[in-house]
């Protein structure tokens, strides 16, 4: 199943060293370190406050860590804007999804096009042109001049996917797409995961839905207040005592 | 079908170059400042309307644009171009020393702080003996309405352009984005930082140049009148009543209220600062989006229009 | 000796400061509406106090009371019958709107009455008390007492009152708001209610100490705002201490640049204040 995560080799596209995220004396990751390599899916699982959303922003750029270190493609990002980073090929969701409201949904994705990775496309024609292949590729074509903010909920879940896509991601972070969609739209988001990384992209998925992390998973990581519990393949991590308890106990509440 | 407006324009602008030759000195008067008073207005919008980025204190370049063409004209006998020149050099200077501490706040924080620039800068000159401390200075004096009209006219035609060129271009459509949504637009790989500081330069230029423009035409500045904090209400005010971040709202809106505010100070000038904010008023609650968004708005559902925008809204 | 009468009359003047920053804050801690004719409302409790005094011989101290009263229903009716249409609209939106009633209201105390200067001159105006070789003005020191104990009520009001439990659970959210059974608007309008009437209560005090025209509002608002940030928006003693620090620092000013100055001293802080604080804490607030 992650052949073509092993042939990769190389660099990891994304190396955590021992990163620790405080706020006011509170801890939300604790010294988590982890490697992705090209092309693999990762599936972050935990509880709710274990500090997953907290590690994307820091990938991310939105936070910074208060130790430790992040490197993407052996380079240090720690001290790159976020804009920077995004110029770099990381691109993210947001489990708020975030469509710029007032703009229409082809405007959207073609903020993406015009300013994701390498500080994209500078026509704007160009732009647009590969915003539409994008929302086709996502099956949101039939809304292209609905204003953003009148999609409903699958929509800008798609909506969400053209955006990060037309930025040319090398890296895609996916925080909770899947939240409040039903099966039908959950097997949806799911295939076209899977579409992403057949075209190369290396993808990092924050899931509560455990059948999906299951499905698209080559490997899983799981957090808890803040600390790494475990790492490794989806089937035996999932079964691991320590997780289980993790998520039972968060259950008990 | 997108291009009619621009035709309209053009042929508006064309009959407005031959309007010395027909208007008396009093409308010359009203249609400088009008004119002028749009520019700022339009200026405002490339800022306030694209970014989303509330100035209060636009003041401050209008001041510096006239205090540079003041010094230059009255304390060096330079020519009236060099102090334009001089004027724009301070305002984008200004521009860009103050962008980078202030454009990181937001909301009204932002308009806040602007609005505490523009106060602040009126008592810094009014301590400066080299612009005439808290009396003034005195330009040289010309009768050349003709020659201010259409200079400001052709500013406001330049200033249009460039915002006509921003709404259609990469550098517009990062604006945009960083208004609708600032830290996305920073994630999504916008340089939310360089953006928002060339606004705010684009902005300073257009407002120092007018500023330029009347100091010269006026002949007389003093603090009182280069920092005039109602100016920065009527700039946004013009700009948000037409339709801040649109091309034509901004002129549209400065022209209306302009010619309200003219004919009714003409008779009583209580009654019309009274209705000014009447105005505002009404205008937020029935068209929150300004002209520009009305026009179409009750081209598609007539008069539930207004409805929907309080439905839209209220508690 | 001539550095403690300043800061006495910082420290008293600002008291009166904080008092007019009071309402700003709480309408804008709870509603989310930084209201720019706040001043506009501080100077019409003024007038009320004023023509209750020369008008009718009441003291202005117990004119206050009534201005308060009166203050409190004007900004009910205000927040009711227009404000509430349209709190959910953009920001930028009610920035506008109360502009647009500074203007209205500025301008109709014009045409009722007059841009004559007014003050209000009991006969106790001009009484001092000399403690120490300082000289503290009455007048000042009671506003000073009387705005200490409306923050005081404000903040029993806020932290042990069922009303208050409600007006600062609509400040977290809406839908909180019905949990206690209340009727937002009724809610909305009540607190804005609140606010003018501490408007009101700062501008019958503020009419004792300084002149009254129509058109005080606009610097009002714009000095209240800088409190409000400095203070923060959460404690009524917090609001009261920004006004203290502010009315020092003007003294201040006044006394070692000249009072030129001495205006603009309250921008000057706000803007080190905003930019010296990190802008992501600001966000939140």
């Amino acid at each position: 199943m992650n052949a073509a995560a092993d042939t990769a080799g190389g660099t990891p596209i994304l190396r955590a060293e021992s990163v620790t995220k405080r706020f006011s004396g509170l801890v939300s990751v604790d010294q988590v370190s982890f490697e992705m390599r090209k092309n693999e899916i990762l599936g972050l699982i935990g509880p709710n406050g274990a500090g997953k959303t907290t590690l994307v922003n820091m990938i991310s750029g939105t936070l910074r860590p208060n130790e430790g270190a992040l490197y993407f493609e052996g380079q240090p990002i720690d001290a790159l804007a976020p804009y920077k980073r995004a110029h770099l090929g990381i691109c993210r969701t947001f489990q708020v999804m975030k469509p710029f409201p007032g703009m229409s949904v082809l405007e959207n994705v073609t903020v993406g096009a015009l300013f994701g990775r390498d500080g994209g496309e500078t026509a704007m024609a160009k732009a647009r042109e590969s915003a539409r292949d994008w929302l086709d590729f996502t099956g949101l074509s039939h809304r292209i001049d609905a204003r953003a903010d009148s999609l409903g909920g699958p929509d800008r879940k798609r909506l969400e996917f053209a955006k990060a896509l037309a930025m040319g991601p090398k890296l895609l972070l996916l925080d909770e797409v899947m939240a409040g969609l039903n099966s039908v739209e959950v097997e949806e988001v799911i295939e076209l995961i899977k579409k992403m990384r057949e075209r190369g992209v290396t993808i990092l998925v924050i899931e509560h839905v455990i059948k999906a992390i299951r499905s698209l998973s080559d490997r899983v990581l799981v957090l808890h207040h803040g600390q790494k519990i475990a790492e490794g393949d989806p089937a035996a991590v999932l079964e691991d005592p320590q997780v289980v308890e993790a998520y039972l106990g968060r259950r008990r509440h | 079908m997108k291009s009619l407006p621009y035709v309209i324009a053009l042929v508006v602008v064309v009959l407005l170059v031959f309007v010395p030759w027909v208007a008396s000195d009093v409308m010359m008067q009203f249609a400088i400042d009008a004119l002028l008073l749009a520019v700022l207005a339009q200026a405002w919008n490339i800022l306030g309307g694209f970014t989303g980025y509330v100035s209060f204190g636009n003041s401050v370049f209008y001041g510096l644009g006239t205090y540079g063409t003041a010094i230059a004209m009255a304390q060096y006998q330079l020519p009236f171009w060099v102090g334009l020149v001089l004027g724009v050099i301070l305002a984008v200077v200004c521009a860009l020393l103050i962008g980078f501490p202030i454009l990181r706040l937001r909301g009204p924080y932002f308009a806040i702080a602007t609005l505490g620039l523009s106060a602040a800068m009126g008592a810094i000159v009014s301590n400066m003996p080299i612009a005439g401390s808290n009396i003034g200075l005195v330009l040289p004096l010309v009768r050349a309405d003709t020659m201010f009209y259409e200079l400001s006219l052709g500013l406001l035609v330049v200033c249009t352009l460039t915002v006509a060129w921003i709404s259609r271009s990469r550098f517009g459509m990062g604006l945009v984005a960083i208004r609708e949504d600032e830290d996305a637009a920073g994630t999504m790989g916008v340089n939310t930082t360089t953006f928002k500081i060339t606004a705010l330069v684009l902005s300073a230029f257009f407002t120092a140049l007018a500023g330029g423009i009347h100091a010269y035409w006026i002949s007389f500045i003093d603090p009182a009148s280069a920092f005039d904090p109602t100016l920065n209400v009527r700039m946004v005010i013009m700009a948000v009543f037409g339709g801040p971040g649109t091309v034509f709202g901004p002129l549209v809106g400065s022209f209306i209220l302009s010619t309200i505010y003219e004919y009714l100070a003409s008779s009583i000038s209580t009654a019309a600062a009274l209705l000014f904010g009447l105005v505002i008023v009404l205008a937020v609650i029935f068209m929150p989006r300004g002209l520009a968004n009305m026009v179409g708005g009750v081209r598609a559902h007539g008069p539930r229009f207004f409805l929907q925008n309080i439905r839209e809204n209220r508690l | 000796m001539l550095l403690a009468q300043i800061l006495t009359n910082g420290v008293l003047l600002g008291g009166l400061y904080g008092l007019m920053a009071l309402g700003m804050a709480l309408v804008w801690g709870v509603l989310n509406i930084v209201n720019l004719a706040h001043g506009a409302m501080i100077m019409l409790g003024g007038y009320a106090v004023y023509f209750l005094f020369t008008g009718a011989g009441i003291d202005p101290f117990l004119a206050l009371p009534i201005a308060i009263v009166g203050m409190f229903a004007f900004g009910y009716l205000l927040q009711r019958f227009v404000l509430n249409l349209i709190v959910r609209s953009a920001m930028l939106n009610t920035l506008l709107i109360t502009f647009g009633l500074n203007v209205v209201i500025t301008y109709l105390a014009q045409l009722a009455f007059s841009a004559d200067f007014r003050t209000i001159n009991p006969s106790y105006a001009g009484s001092n008390v000399v403690v120490g070789g300082i000289t503290v003005p009455l007048v000042n020191l009671a506003a000073f007492v009387i705005a200490l104990v409306l923050a005081g009520a404000v903040w029993l009001l806020l932290n042990k009152l069922a009303l208050g439990r409600a007006i600062r659970a609509t400040a977290q959210n809406l839908v909180a708001a019905r949990l206690y059974g209340v009727d937002p608007r009724q809610l909305y309008a009540v607190t804005f209610g609140i606010g003018a009437a501490l408007a009101g209560a700062a501008g019958g005090l503020y009419g004792t100490i300084a002149h009254l025209t129509p058109y005080i509002g606009a610097s009002l608002t714009a000095k209240s705002f800088v409190i409000a940030i400095i203070g923060g928006l959460a404690n009524p003693f917090g609001v009261i201490l920004g006004g203290i620090f502010v009315g020092v620092a003007e003294s201040l000013t006044a006394l070692y640049a000249g009072p030129t100055y001495s205006d603009v001293i309250s921008f000057g802080l706000l803007v080190v204040v905003l930019i010296v604080r990190p802008a992501r804490s600001l966000r939140a607030a």
